[in-house]
């Protein structure tokens, strides 16, 4: 009797498992419709942000292009040891990839116009996740479910987006805690040079986390591509001295600039209402906006309310 | 002459002014309060007084640095062509500066100055070399900073591609920013500058000296030869931390000393003075401008883009104006073989179907059916990804060696070639222009929208070379113009520092990454029926290049003719840059080895060049396919480095028609 049950329960699960496998999964990248007839299992990104919405799903890449660039610049979450390194983002080698057998490959606006060619070597999720006309962060996070639908693990990505809805209000109480109801206006910046400023505007991730946490921007920009603009330093006058300024680490590439004149003569840098930020990626996928929203807070948390 | 400097002391004056009225609201009292020594209170006045005050400044210092040396320069090689960007200056301090900031990111940040003299200087003596004492007063020197500008620019974007982020740092730099936050470079740069009145002071007496020959200097007990020697390094010194100190900043040097001696400027010292003056005027109003385009725009927009894309016109137009009875200098480059036997053509064949062998076998992936060596047979996915690359960079190569040897037969000049002449850099330039208006990626234009771009630099070659008889000199001077336009564009781009330059600097590095079987086999198509046309009327080519009397003697209508050759050059430019992209050196060289291995009449050349320009183009594809598997670098890049290095090599053993 008990070795009728087992098998029976071994029927059933054998029915499963033959049910989920015929049934085809359908995706939807940005060229339309995909179907996959299973789980992928080998998967190859060409792209960091890709990378990185990979390991947070649990799926361990066999291959990302250019893995010591993202080991150095992205850095968090951690890729696999085993992961083969397939060139560089902008040209990644083909025949290298074909090498892995993959059953998926997945590229990002880096590699746009490549979808065709790369489709020879396995099936291809092409996925623009940066555009002028649409909010990158918003897209990040259709990126990540779709990604979950085609892993079937799609319970699982629902969970981490709503825990990163969860982060960002409890970073959000956290800073209104410190300042109060009314929450500064800020601008976040990265350093180009000792005289020249990005600024991280509309459709910038670091701008989307910022709104997220209840805050406006001191600086408001024009929406572009990659939500950043070239500025002089001293533009940076716009912000009054209630506004908070963050700026990312590291600075290398303004030299002294912290310490000149110029710079501290900034009506927010003179009220001293300017911190900085951890180092983060600000063109990655969706469980990126944690880091930064984590980072940025840390940040504005040392600023005096 | 005095009226001359007052009122272009009064024009620096005026211009700097104006230029400090940009970005402030301060009264003119307060301005005057700030300069004569008032401590700055307040946001708007530090701005004033650390940022607009010391930029101004600076601008009159760099300005009068690059005139003086350019006027300098051409002096000394009596040569209206030559300035600091001619002679490679920029380019050594651009590559030197990338390396550091990509292996050694704190000495890039600190030691800036250091590392962009070294860079400078070392090109610069690399160019000299290469021009040799002989070289430096004629077209050799334009030549081998053309071709060493070339070379180093190609250097530093294979850096650049292979470490995208890392090499972020001095993006802004290349741009030619004359942006401060400090006056530390201002008391950085004038210490140094203490030579340029020496120069101005000691130069006018050999410089005048030299005007009268060698025979006449040293009739007068004087040789001048040591003087020069001390001063041009002086000159290149003041050069170098000026570069060190704002960036790359191209044309001013090469125009300022132009403009100076159509105003009159007749001997030595004037011009050098007047040269020293108008610098000033052409940086603060170029600054002007970029720094009013950075407040309308709401985006930085760095000087020197703003120079190179008023400059290159601006040169182009002058030289077509002034320049008409220039240098006729002759350059022929080593003789070779006399002709070809069967021992060529059978290593020629033999050597190609080696390399396209190679190209498709070589497998760094597995151990294939050679023991110990990486080949192996392609499998037909492996076959589909080789091979559109492989037909793609030939068919570029027999494109651009034929175009390259129509040229140098029609405009009867060594150096005619769509790179040299900026033929591909106009195709380059209407596909990029077209791709920003159109918001399209630059993959979707067509050789359409090439083709114009090429064949508006043919109309201004047309136009310009008509009344020289296509000196060499002026020849190239619009292409020299275009690759400076080209690279400011590169820095301009590069300084935007988003994901998706590195997109852009791939395709202006003429990959072949994108190949797909449609387009390759259209380029290869496209090709081989321009070829086939040219083949045709291989004899319009031999005529017209033993002179055009002949020709028409011959019946040959001479006007025509060589309207439809020029027409297939365009043609072929624009399909190879617009399916492949921009190729350097191979128009260039491949027509030339052709000769050296002895194919001296039009027919065999023209073969002999197309499988050359063949087999350069498919190694450079293997190299940067291959080289730092699974990195690649783009097949035009390393052609530029084969070619580069090939074409200096050419030059150090040239010798002087």
């Amino acid at each position: 009797m008990v070795l009728q049950l087992k098998q029976l329960g071994a029927l059933v699960l054998g029915l499963c498992l033959a049910f989920t496998a015929s049934a085809d999964i359908t995706v939807t990248d940005s060229r339309g419709e995909q179907t996959f007839e299973s789980v992928p299992e080998r998967v190859v990104a060409l792209n960091w942000s890709m990378a990185e919405n990979l390991v947070e799903l649990g799926v361990d890449p066999v291959g990302v292009a250019d893995v010591p660039g993202y080991r150095r610049w992205v850095v968090q979450p951690q890729l696999p040891d085993s992961v083969v390194n397939v060139g560089k983002r902008s040209e990644p080698n083909m025949e290298r990839i074909a090498s892995l057998d993959p059953d998926v490959i997945l590229l990002s606006t880096d590699q746009s116009g490549l979808a065709d060619k790369m489709s020879r070597v396995a099936p291809v999720l092409f996925f623009d996740a940066f555009r002028k006309d649409h909010s990158n962060a918003e897209q990040a996070k259709t990126i990540f479910l779709e990604l979950g639908r085609l892993f079937q693990r799609e319970e699982r990505a629902r969970h981490q987006l709503a825990m990163l809805e969860a982060r960002f209000i409890w970073l959000r109480g956290r800073l209104r805690d410190h300042f109060g109801e009314d929450l500064p206006a800020v601008v976040s910046v990265g350093f180009a040079s000792p005289t020249v400023v990005r600024v991280f505007g509309t459709n910038g991730m670091p701008w989307y986390v910022l709104r997220q946490l209840g805050m406006e921007s001191a600086m408001p920009q024009p929406a572009s591509q990659w939500g950043q603009t070239q500025k002089e330093v001293a533009d940076l006058n716009e912000l009054g001295r209630d506004d908070a300024l963050l700026y990312f680490r590291p600075t290398v590439l303004a030299g002294d600039l912290l310490e000149k004149p110029l710079w501290n003569a900034l009506p927010v840098v003179e009220a001293g209402r300017v911190a900085p930020v951890e180092p983060a990626w600000v063109y990655g996928g969706a469980m990126s906006l944690r880091y930064l929203a984590e980072n940025m807070t840390d940040a504005l948390l040392t600023i005096e309310p | 002459m005095l009226a001359r400097y007052a009122v272009g002391a009064g024009l620096v004056l005026a211009l700097g002014v104006l230029h400090l009225q940009l970005d402030n609201n301060l009264a003119l009292a307060a301005q005057w309060q700030l300069i004569t020594g008032a401590d700055p209170s307040g946001f708007e006045q530090v701005r004033f007084f650390y940022a607009a005050l010391p930029r101004v400044i600076l601008a009159v210092l760099v300005g009068a640095v690059l005139g003086t040396v350019g006027s300098l320069l051409q002096q000394v090689t009596r040569n209206p062509l030559v300035s600091p960007l001619t002679i490679g200056a920029s380019s050594g301090a651009w590559l030197a500066l990338v390396c550091a900031s990509v292996w050694l990111p704190a000495l890039a940040v600190d030691e800036r100055a250091l590392v962009a003299m070294v860079g400078a200087a070392t090109s610069v003596g690399l160019v000299l070399v290469i021009a040799g004492r002989n070289g430096i007063s004629g077209l050799p020197v334009i030549l081998a900073g053309m071709a060493t500008h070339l070379l180093m620019g190609a250097a530093a974007s294979a850096i650049i591609l292979l470490n995208q982020e890392a090499a972020q740092g001095v993006f802004i730099w290349g741009t030619g920013n004359l942006t401060q936050n400090d006056w530390n470079w201002v008391q950085w740069l004038w210490p140094r500058l203490l030579v340029l009145p020496l120069i101005l002071m000691l130069a006018p007496r050999p410089l005048t000296l030299m005007r009268l020959g060698e025979a006449g200097a040293r009739g007068r007990g004087f040789s001048y030869g040591p003087v020069l020697v001390v001063l041009l390094i002086g000159a290149l010194w003041i050069l170098a931390t000026s570069i060190t100190a704002v960036g790359i900043i191209g044309f001013l040097g090469l125009i300022a000393p132009n403009i100076a001696r159509s105003l009159g400027a007749r001997r030595a010292g004037d011009e050098l003075a007047s040269s020293a003056l108008l610098g000033a005027v052409l940086l603060l109003a170029t600054d002007s401008m970029a720094q009013a385009a950075g407040d309308w725009f709401g985006e930085l927009v760095p000087s020197g883009t703003a120079a190179a894309l008023v400059g290159a016109p601006a040169l182009v137009i002058f030289a077509h104006r002034k320049l008409s009875h220039g240098d006729q200098t002759a350059l022929t480059l080593p003789h070779g073989a006399r002709r070809t036997t069967w021992l060529t053509w059978g290593l020629a064949v033999g050597v190609l179907l080696a390399l396209i062998l190679l190209t498709l076998t070589y497998t760094p992936e597995a151990g294939g059916f050679v023991p110990g060596l990486p080949l192996a047979w392609p499998s037909e996915l492996i076959w589909s990804l080789r091979a559109p690359r492989l037909l793609t960079a030939s068919a570029a190569g027999v494109g651009m060696a034929v175009a390259g040897l129509i040229l140098q037969r029609l405009i009867r000049n060594p150096l005619a070639s769509p790179d040299i002449l900026g033929m591909s850099a106009g195709a380059t330039l209407a596909l990029v222009i077209f791709t920003l208006w159109t918001g399209t990626s630059i993959y979707q234009a067509g050789p359409g929208v090439a083709f114009l771009g090429s064949l508006v630099v043919l109309a201004v070659l047309m136009v310009i070379g008509r009344r020289s008889h296509y000196a060499p000199g002026i020849v190239i001077l619009v292409g020299i113009s275009l690759a400076a336009l080209m690279e400011a564009l590169v820095h301009f781009v590069l300084a935007q520092g988003t994901q998706s330059t590195h997109l852009i600097l791939g395709w202006l590095s003429g990959s072949t990454y994108r190949a797909s079987a449609d387009r390759s086999l259209l380029l290869a198509a496209g090709v081989a029926a321009l070829v086939l046309l040219v083949l045709v009327f291989n004899r319009w080519l031999t005529l017209i290049s033993i002179g055009d009397p002949m020709a028409r003697a011959r019946g040959v209508n001479v006007a025509r003719a060589r309207m439809v050759l020029l027409l297939v050059v365009c043609a072929l430019c624009a399909l190879v840059t617009a399916l492949m992209g921009p190729v350097a050196f191979v128009g260039l060289l491949a027509p030339h080895v052709a000769a050296l291995l002895g194919a001296r009449r039009v027919l065999p050349q023209l073969v002999l060049a197309a499988m050359v320009g063949m087999g350069l183009m498919t190694l450079s594809d293997w190299l940067g396919r291959t080289l730092l598997y699974p990195d690649q670098l783009p097949a035009g890049l390393m052609a530029a480095l084969l070619g580069g290095s090939y074409f200096i090599f050419l030059l150090t053993r040239r010798r002087l028609g």
